[in-house]
């Protein structure tokens, strides 16, 4: 992990379809801070998330991700970024462990044991992901959140269909996670309980 | 997320939905029963048309199975984590392309031997169709995946999928089967097997740029 | 050489601007010459001593196989230039263009029929050049459905795009296949490509054809592209502006 990383978003114009998303916006990040992205349905949250990901190219603007210039070629960025959006990327015909190495073929299956046992997984480890609930499918996608060794988390409505139990949970990893010098950037209409974030409204 | 362990999971999804290609090898010689049904059973017919007959259902057997190729990546959102990756897409949309030809042609040439009976096909013009299939049928997937990517986002898409594919089919048919017409006249063949190893080799070369052009377009 | 024309040409709003006077001249020559070419050629061109008056319908049909093809490499081209270089025009072009190739083709498959008819007895021969024609006609007919049923501007542009592309490399090998079939086939002996020597007052009507059917095809793009540009960019001020100082 980059122990000093930083993203810098200057004059970001983001356009999807009739609309102009995030007009003027500019945005720092240093090591070690939690920025929240509030804004009304449609007010383009997922979108500024995309668009730092690399999904989508903003129509103007720059993105600085540690100092380097990565508004056309986000590879750099994404090497050391997880994205999750809406739909996570867990593939419903492999198991648990397999979806999980899928994503992260580093992770030593005891880190991979003790990280399931804490999201109430380790019983479900060998069963196809089709087979289980919601809330269990999306514990999967964020238990990459344990495993990976990536700074900049972009966690889109990161606690959608979670237990009490499991915001808990990822609220207690984000803490972890920004202490330790990550970066992450989320968007919720939940107030975070645990953790101090600075807020960005978007119009 | 690294090369190996996407393309073990692509191996993975492919070996539990074994049933999907099993069924696209049953219409495969579905489609080739039709023919003898439905035109001609004779030896005189069945022969010279063996070849033609062969291809046009591989080419629809094809289809199918490439059409569906990024429909659940995309909605469970595992396309969208190919994209951000960091890895090179069109490197992952080549593995990917690797895997779903190996899965589908091998068993349908371990198929030929009984349809070229079934077809009457000499043992020469069996080992030429093997050839054109072995050397043709990359390029089918390379550019039947486009057509997939372009109309992922579609509910849909399959008819669209044909529309757009098939004229491009059209070149590898003709070559493969005049390629087997000419080695049941004893005329050299190798200068088409050439033409299909060339147009796979093409479609290599720009069809994963292109896919994931589409791809990236498409995860939005 | 100064590349500013180049980057004009990707804003809507320079080329809306430029292309307004043109339009019409544009088409009204085409028109013109396409009227001339066609009176002359069918009324007053000697006849064929081989086909007698059938062979009229070269004015017609030679014309509109020629649009269709350069309908296609337009096509290709503009796809490329999108892929490349993003411009905002490519897309536009593109989606104002393919429907006219399509009836190009699809004019250049029912002439070529009513011509084969008196020539070779059936209304449709395996020809190389009316095979090439046909799938060229589905090649356009894919755009067009493709373009019709993605719903999303950006995906909708950029599939275009690469299909025009895609299509235009693989033109030439469909092309070259399809002749090889048909050679192989032993197809009719009378082709078209060695013509014998035409007198000039053949051949100049076929070129006022040729020349204004091009035209006439450049007029009507340059509105179904002005007509695009409008419906894209409805939102922006200079829109609003040209609408309210100049009507529709």
């Amino acid at each position: 992990m980059q122990s000093s990383a930083s993203l810098t978003i200057s004059d970001l114009w983001i356009e999807r379809g009739e609309r102009d998303l995030c007009k003027g916006l500019s945005l720092s990040i240093q090591s070690g801070e939690v920025v929240r992205i509030l804004g009304e349905n449609g007010a383009g949250k997922s979108s500024l998330l995309k668009v730092i990901a690399g999904i989508l190219s903003p129509l103007e603007g720059q993105i600085l991700y540690s100092g380097e210039d990565v508004t056309l070629d986000r590879s750099l960025l994404q090497h050391d970024a997880i994205y999750l959006g809406h739909s996570a990327g867990v593939k419903s015909l492999l198991t648990v462990a397999e979806n999980l190495h899928w994503y992260c073929p580093d992770a030593p299956s005891s880190v991979l044991y003790s990280v399931l046992t804490q999201l109430d997984l380790v019983d479900q480890v060998d069963v196809l992901v089709k087979a289980l609930s919601v809330g269990q499918a999306r514990r999967v996608a964020l238990a990459r959140l344990w495993l990976s060794k990536k700074t900049l988390w972009l966690l889109d409505e990161p606690f959608v269909s979670l237990d009490a139990r499991g915001v808990a949970l990822l609220e207690g990893r984000i803490q972890q996670h920004v202490l330790s010098g990550g970066l992450v950037v989320l968007s919720t209409h939940q107030e975070l309980l645990s953790i101090a974030s600075r807020d960005v409204a978007l119009l | 997320m690294t090369y190996s362990s996407f393309l073990v999971s692509e191996f993975l999804v492919l070996w539990r939905r074994k049933q999907d290609v099993f069924n696209a090898l049953l219409f495969f010689v579905i489609v080739v029963v039709l023919f003898p049904i439905g035109i001609n059973s004779s030896p005189e017919f069945l022969a010279p048309a063996a070849a033609g007959i062969v291809w046009c259902a591989t080419v629809l057997a094809i289809l199918m199975a490439v059409e569906g190729m990024f429909k659940e990546d995309y909605h469970d959102g595992s396309l969208e984590q190919l994209v951000v990756s960091g890895l090179s897409l069109p490197l992952l949309i080549l593995l990917k392309i690797v895997a779903q030809w190996l899965t589908v042609v091998l068993p349908l040439l371990l198929m030929m031997p009984l349809l070229s009976e079934m077809l009457y096909l000499p043992s020469s013009g069996f080992w030429v169709l093997t050839m054109t299939l072995l050397v043709g049928t990359p390029s089918l997937f390379f550019i039947g995946v486009i057509g997939s990517a372009l109309t992922v986002s579609i509910k849909q898409g399959a008819m669209l999928v044909m529309l757009l594919i098939l004229p491009f089919y059209l070149p590898v048919i003709i070559f493969s089967t005049l390629a087997v017409k000419a080695s049941q006249a004893g005329l050299p063949y190798s200068g088409l097997l050439a033409m299909l190893l060339a147009i796979s080799l093409l479609s290599l070369v720009i069809s994963p740029f292109m896919t994931a052009i589409v791809v990236k377009a498409s995860v939005n | 050489m100064s590349w500013a024309w180049f980057h004009k040409l990707g804003s809507p709003k320079w080329f809306f601007s430029w292309s307004k006077p043109w339009a019409l001249p544009v088409f009204c020559f085409g028109c013109l010459s396409l009227l001339i070419g066609l009176v002359w050629g069918l009324v007053f061109a000697p006849a064929d001593y081989q086909q007698g008056n059938s062979f009229r319908i070269i004015y017609i049909h030679v014309p509109v196989a020629m649009l269709a093809q350069s309908c296609y490499l337009a096509l290709g081209v503009a796809g490329f230039v999108f892929l490349v270089w993003q411009m905002k025009m490519a897309p536009i072009f593109i989606k104002a263009m393919a429907p006219i190739g399509a009836v190009m083709a699809l004019i250049a498959l029912v002439s070529g029929a009513i011509w084969g008819k008196p020539t070779w007895g059936t209304w449709w021969v395996w020809d190389a050049r009316l095979t090439s024609v046909l799938v060229l006609f589905f090649l356009y007919m894919g755009i067009i459905a493709l373009q019709n049923s993605l719903d999303d501007q950006v995906l909708a542009n950029k599939a275009a795009a690469v299909i025009s592309v895609v299509g235009l490399i693989n033109l030439p090998v469909i092309k070259y296949s399809v002749v090889l079939l048909e050679t192989l086939h032993q197809g009719p002996t009378f082709t078209l490509t060695k013509k014998p020597d035409m007198p000039p007052e053949m051949w100049l009507p076929l070129l006022f054809a040729v020349i204004g059917l091009y035209c006439f095809v450049a007029g009507l793009l340059i509105w179904r592209m002005q007509s695009e540009i409008l419906k894209r960019e409805y939102r922006s001020s200079w829109v609003k502006q040209e609408v309210t100082e100049h009507g529709l």
